[in-house]
């Protein structure tokens, strides 16, 4: 039935039709219609469990141990309680538990501007928790890939046997387009983990060798363990290359742009190619190498002081001009005349 | 012959453990999987969900499926396993570190969410693993490497915290009082909804010395000065008691329940004694120890508050008692649960 549905709604129902079946959650703009959507399912499907935990730390941990416990378990927050979620963050990655975290972005830092959006939580996706890990993380631009993109983060978990993050914006969450979503055809993969109980195991935090013994001061089973974490996710991030490039012609400069501000700059199209990470990270550095070849000037336009404009200048190992929307200012001529002083300075 | 059978549940071919010689948390090891052996649960049903510290490595030698969580969420890991599985029984082994101080705000809501999981606090008083710092629960004054002249504040109150709305069930034991232990640790896993075991625990390396005691076994004897036992069903535990306190959701008034005492015995039929009798009576020399109350004299020998060294300590054997249950802790029912033996002159 096509009817009009918030993002935060098409983010809800796309973890319904991967089979989640826990969710917990601590009431924070722009994701708390998350939260109120699952306590209201959770009323009227029994299989359904839900929680309003006393904090996002709480919420994170019960979000992670549910998904041991065997079920499809997701939560969804903003930056101020992604920070507090990070210790479960880096946790999921040891322990191995397939999950997804929204995140919809607001301005920072703290409690920052609640609730216009940003996109100044790239860095915490992948540098909040201690040590290394390596996340997965997709950001969607439209109500109905809210919708595809939280089915693909559920299956990209079960393979990757880690926590994936589903990014969104508080303009994303909280705005209405109309889509059909029972139309959308996905499926969500099976469970791929055994669940907890009838076993001997032990899912530890701490450094550990293949069987869980606890092992603190063997540096050779620590990097075979990381190594074997590291390839896994990266193959598993290979499998979901995704991303959206539209070519100009005549243009020689490329925009770089996702999320709400890829949705802003597409009517800049007839003027600049426009590439859209899907994908955020692990950055998609080869497509980025390949679709900037042939481009004079790399301009990002996003949400945040340059955390991707340094990820993608990392990747095509040249300068890339950086048009920062601070604040929630996502103005189109405000961004126009932004490109063409970044041009004329260049 | 000693029934080693426990050692089931133990994840024996990791020993030696990482705890040091004396330290109390082998025995919360040990006793928890001798109860959870007698009472017939295992890796099939049951599911040990630990934190961080030395006694958040218990999960990790318990020959269950096991959940080690970062610092302090052991309580909220619980929860949400417990809620996605509620086929699984999930007990959670862990520290008064990790549980009050960091774990601190998830105690006061998963308690009060009274998820039906059962908790074991090793309760040492002390960060060991990090050294010996002041914890939640080190008592006032108590010296430790953070608190050079002596801890300025009070300790938190677990009791008062977890008693304070039914239904709730928080149970105080030493790993001294071994047979108080075992009971507590049966009575929490029976309990349906949220249980809390305080277990007072030592920790000779990293607190003991300091505070003066040259072996873990002076620390069980300080343990067992500060500590005494009381019987039956309590709503709240003085701070020198150990027990169980515990409220269900329907609380039956105290009234109702003396109208269901046992039927009267006649009185005719029985032995009578006269007070210089009973005195005879006083638990001594392997003498039983026979108290009276209100006309009738009854065998108070098989309570455990007066085994061992505790027989020694029974001021009350031998003597009439109508009056002084008014000073009491505790009601005239406890007593209508032994045997008379005859009745007074």
């Amino acid at each position: 039935m096509r009817r009009l549905i918030s993002g935060n709604e098409a983010i809800f129902q796309g973890a319904i039709k991967a089979g989640a079946t826990y969710f917990a959650g601590y009431p924070i703009s722009p994701t708390s219609e998350i939260l109120q959507q699952a306590a209201a399912y959770a009323e009227e499907e029994p299989n359904f469990r839900f929680l309003q935990a006393e904090d996002e730390i709480a919420a994170a941990i019960a979000t992670i141990s549910a998904s041991l416990a065997g079920a499809k378990a997701f939560t969804a927050t903003s930056g101020p309680g992604f920070t507090l979620m990070q210790e479960a963050l880096g946790w999921g990655h040891v322990v191995e538990a397939p999950c997804v975290f929204v995140n919809s972005m607001r301005v920072g830092p703290s409690t920052g501007m609640p609730t216009q959006p940003a996109q100044s939580d790239l860095l915490q996706i992948k540098g909040g928790s201690a040590g290394d890990y390596y996340p997965i993380a997709f950001y969607p631009n439209s109500v109905e890939e809210s919708f595809r993109l939280t089915v693909t983060a559920f299956d990209a978990a079960e393979e990757s046997l880690s926590p994936i993050i589903l990014l969104s914006d508080a303009f994303l969450s909280h705005f209405y387009e109309i889509a059909d979503l029972e139309a959308i055809e996905v499926e969500g993969v099976p469970r791929s983990k055994e669940p907890l109980g009838r076993g001997q195991r032990l899912f530890t935090g701490t450094a550990h060798d293949k069987l869980g013994n606890v092992k603190t001061n063997d540096p050779v089973i620590y990097r075979e363990w990381l190594t074997e974490l590291k390839d896994r996710h990266l193959r598993v991030a290979e499998n979901y290359p995704l991303f959206e490039y539209l070519p100009c012609r005549n243009s020689s400069v490329l925009l770089i742009a996702f999320g709400i501000t890829s949705r802003i700059i597409s009517s800049l199209r007839e003027q600049f190619s426009i590439f859209r990470p899907i994908r955020i990270y692990p950055i998609l550095e080869k497509e980025l190498k390949e679709v900037s070849q042939s481009y004079q000037h790399i301009i990002v336009v996003e949400g945040s002081d340059g955390q991707y404009a340094s990820w993608a200048e990392w990747a095509v190992s040249r300068k890339v001009l950086r048009v920062p929307c601070l604040g929630g200012g996502f103005k189109l001529q405000w961004i126009r005349s932004q490109i063409e002083e970044r041009l004329k300075g260049a | 012959m000693i029934d080693r059978s426990y050692k089931e549940l133990l994840k024996v071919r990791r020993f030696p453990h990482t705890w040091c010689p004396g330290c109390g948390i082998g025995a919360v090891l040990k006793n928890v999987a001798m109860v959870l052996k007698e009472e017939g649960w295992n890796y099939q049903d049951t599911v040990a969900v630990s934190g961080i510290g030395c006694s958040g490595r218990m999960g990790g030698y318990m020959n269950l499926d096991a959940v080690h969580t970062p610092h302090g969420r052991a309580l909220t890991a619980a929860e949400a396993i417990k809620t996605v599985r509620p086929d699984l029984n999930v007990i959670v082994l862990s520290g008064d570190g990790d549980l009050a101080s960091i774990g601190g705000n998830h105690l006061l809501h998963t308690s009060r969410r009274n998820p039906d999981i059962t908790v074991f606090c090793n309760d040492n008083e002390i960060y060991g693993l990090t050294g010996g710092q002041a914890g939640p629960t080190t008592p006032k004054g108590t010296k430790t490497i953070t608190s050079p002249r002596g801890e300025p504040y009070s300790p938190l109150r677990l009791d008062r915290i977890l008693t304070q709305q039914a239904p709730y069930f928080y149970a105080r034991t030493t790993v001294y009082h071994l047979n108080h232990f075992r009971t507590c640790i049966r009575e929490a896993l029976h309990w349906k909804g949220f249980s809390f075991v305080d277990i007072i625990s030592d920790c000779i390396e990293l607190n003991g010395r300091r505070l003066g005691f040259k072996t873990a076994y002076q620390m069980f004897k300080w343990f067992d000065e500060r500590f005494h036992i009381v019987e039956g069903v309590r709503d709240h535990l003085a701070e020198d008691e150990l027990g169980i306190a515990r409220v269900e959701v329907e609380e039956v008034p105290k009234a109702l329940e003396r109208v269901e005492a046992k039927p009267e015995i006649p009185v005719e039929g029985l032995r009578p004694f006269t007070l210089k009798e009973l005195e005879h009576f006083d638990g001594a020399e392997g003498r039983p120890i026979y108290v009276g109350y209100k006309g009738k004299v009854y065998d108070l020998s098989s309570s455990p508050l007066f085994q061992g060294e505790k027989r020694m300590r029974c001021h009350i054997a031998g003597r009439d008692l109508t009056k002084d249950i008014n000073i009491a802790p505790h009601g005239e029912d406890l007593i209508f649960n032994f045997p008379v033996v005859g009745r007074m002159e």
